[in-house]
């Protein structure tokens, strides 16, 4: 068996030392490819999970593994190259830099990332050409679309660009926190199917945070936050 | 790799906000503009007056301020008080140290130029820049009493030519009522360019002078308040026509090092009292007289551009708030906070090597369009040369502030970054 994506045993996380445990999860492990669909609250202690993942912010306690590296054990720069090169983020909204284009925005995490970038070049011939492609499997390579300043695209034109921009150079893993929540229903789907048919392309594994529990089904397999952390909220 | 993707950033970043980094750029150039264009004014001027004269070791008149004497003998600035006699010259200009001397006549102009009496000796001695010499462009040196020379510039606004004739005005003004019209001079010959006084100066002989200033009595009935005037102006000069006066004299001595002693013994001298200066030591009391001005100056743009820099802060600062959430999308795409910093400090780079640069090209813009007119109207010739060490150190100066000045919003969004990861607290 492959090992796994992520793989949290033991973890707690506070702000500061003397402050509140927020995170506390005994253990959590997510194989290859899974598409995994994490639900909760708000406020709950998603986003910091998330920023452990990340390697943001490394635990007090315990250990956070993705694809086998221990985070913790990184230091600042490691984790941000860890980051760049193996995961992809899809945030609830703003997610793109205003002063790039389409494209541009595309294929910035190959500016910061070499193997992203030759990934994608593999993949693509050339970077742009690559975040061209993602973007037509997006439904988003009309030129009409990729002329425009991204902040005239609509809401749901934006989260596909971050979707594409989280997919270029094929990271292992993708985070998503929230994306659909500011789409209406009939968007949120179709971006759902975009995404899981990416996701599948290239066997990217898929955690996706959500508090809205209708989308859950749609998944492999369903985590309740609330259930997996220990910490009670407020 | 990572370091083109952070100036890039910048780059497009600053395009996207072009209003308030085009107001930040022309403010930092305006500023650049007048700190360099101060500084390049005080040099040049300093160069160009101090050209104006070289290897005349003594200037000598009648008793008066070192500095007064310099300026109306040899930059033709505001007018002598006295005259001094031709024996006291011809006295001194045998002394054995004296290599040669050129007497100095001033007093009279001609449409607003002034008119110097001089010797032929002035064009075989007289130097100025770099131990140049006077050239003739045109014609030959006045030959006797009837004939002139004249300054590049007299020729060339009035359009003389060799050959054509003036008269000459008593007083230095533009508009005189008593011209020696009986006493025309022909142009002999005109002097090649020397951005110096001398491009503005109408030579005649000392003879020539002599022979105007005694002409005078026949229209004196025709005229007669034109004539009182000329009486009181030409009373000195009446009872010395016999021995004639000069305003001044420029010595050139065989060995430099009995510059100070013939110094002492002119000013000391027991026919009439007499100032000698050396032009070096007079030049450096003008400038620690305009020094003051300069100091005041330079201050007043070293405060501009403490303003403009001032102006790039604020513009910086007020848009690190909402640019937060773009910080933490380079985040989350593996920008490290190192890179948010870098990018904040090339914004800032950025806008201040632009303000140099367009400062640097108004300069030189602005310096090729004024040329003329400065050395027309204050006979002041800037060189367009390249910026020298000294005005290189001031530029290096302000590009070094600007990015001091840049850590500062740099150093803040650096660490927002590090507060905020991926999720901006707002």
């Amino acid at each position: 068996m492959q090992q796994p994506v992520i793989e949290l045993s033991n973890l707690r996380f506070s702000w500061a030392a003397a402050s509140p445990i927020v995170v506390d999860i005994d253990t959590l492990r997510v194989a290859h490819a899974e598409r995994i669909f994490l639900r909760g609250p708000s406020g709950s202690g998603k986003s910091t999970l998330l920023s452990l993942l990340a390697g943001v912010i490394t635990p007090r306690e315990g250990t956070v593994r993705v694809l086998g590296q221990d985070i913790g054990r990184l230091g600042s720069a490691a984790r941000d190259r860890f980051r760049a090169d193996h995961i992809g983020f899809i945030f609830q909204m703003f997610n793109l830099i205003p002063y790039l284009s389409v494209v541009e925005n595309v294929c910035l995490p190959c500016g910061f990332s070499g193997r992203r970038r030759s990934r994608a070049v593999q993949a693509g011939g050339t970077v742009e050409a690559e975040a061209v492609r993602l973007l037509g499997h997006l439904e988003m390579a009309d030129s009409s679309v990729l002329r425009r300043p991204v902040t005239d695209l609509s809401v749901g034109q934006q989260q596909r660009v971050a979707a594409a921009r989280a997919l270029i150079g094929a990271p292992e893993l993708v985070i998503a926190d929230e994306p659909t929540s500011s789409l209406d229903a009939d968007r949120r789907s179709a971006f759902l199917d975009l995404l899981f048919r990416e996701c599948a392309r290239d066997r990217t594994t898929l955690l996706f945070v959500s508090h809205d529990a209708s989308l859950a089904s749609l998944f492999d397999r369903e985590i309740s936050f609330p259930a997996i952390n220990r910490v009670t909220a407020p | 790799m990572k370091q083109p993707v952070v100036l890039a950033l910048a780059i497009k970043s600053l395009r996207n906000r072009k209003f308030t980094a085009a107001l930040t750029v022309l403010s930092i150039a305006l500023a650049v503009l007048l700190l360099l264009g101060v500084e390049r004014i005080r040099h040049e001027s300093r160069e160009s007056f101090a050209a104006v004269i070289s290897g005349t070791d003594l200037v000598v008149g009648a008793r008066s301020s070192p500095v007064h004497l310099l300026l109306s003998a040899v930059f033709h600035i505001g007018n002598a008080t006295n005259n001094l006699r031709w024996d006291s010259y011809l006295a001194i200009a045998a002394r054995p140290e004296v290599a040669w001397t050129i007497p100095l006549t001033l007093g009279d102009s001609h449409r607003g130029y002034r008119v110097l009496g001089t010797t032929s000796g002035y064009f075989e001695h007289f130097r100025f820049a770099n131990d140049r010499r006077l050239v003739l462009a045109q014609g030959r040196v006045f030959a006797d009493e009837h004939e002139a020379v004249l300054g590049a510039e007299v020729a060339q606004a009035l359009q003389y030519k060799p050959g054509n004739s003036i008269v000459i005005a008593h007083g230095a003004g533009d508009v005189s009522f008593s011209l020696h019209e009986q006493h025309p001079f022909k142009v002999a010959g005109i002097l090649a360019r020397t951005g110096t006084p001398v491009d503005r100066t109408v030579h005649v002989s000392l003879e020539g002078l002599n022979a105007v200033h005694a002409d005078t009595g026949e229209s004196e009935a025709a005229d007669p308040l034109a004539a009182s005037v000329r009486e009181q102006r030409h009373a000195a000069e009446k009872t010395a026509s016999t021995a004639r006066a000069i305003t001044a004299f420029l010595i050139g001595l065989k060995s430099r090092s009995t510059a100070l002693s013939m110094q002492r013994w002119v000013n000391e001298y027991s026919g009439e009292p007499l100032t000698a200066v050396l032009p070096g030591v007079a030049l450096q009391e003008v400038w620690e007289i305009t020094s003051a001005v300069e100091k005041t100056l330079f201050a007043v743009s070293g405060l501009v551009v403490i303003v403009g820099l001032a102006g790039m802060l604020v513009a910086l600062l007020t848009s690190l708030s909402e640019r937060r959430r773009e910080m933490a999308i380079l985040r989350s795409v593996g920008a490290r906070p190192v890179h948010v910093f870098a990018l904040i400090l090339g914004e800032a780079a950025f806008l201040t090597a632009a303000g140099i640069a367009l400062g640097v090209a108004a300069l030189y813009t602005g310096l090729l369009a004024g040329q003329t007119w400065l050395e027309s109207r204050l006979g002041l010739f800037i060189a367009l040369g390249l910026p020298s060490a000294y005005e290189f150190g001031l530029i290096v100066l302000v590009g070094t502030a600007g990015l001091l000045i840049g850590l500062i919003p740099a150093y803040r969004i650096y660490r927002y970054s590090l507060a905020d990861g991926m999720t901006p607290r707002l």
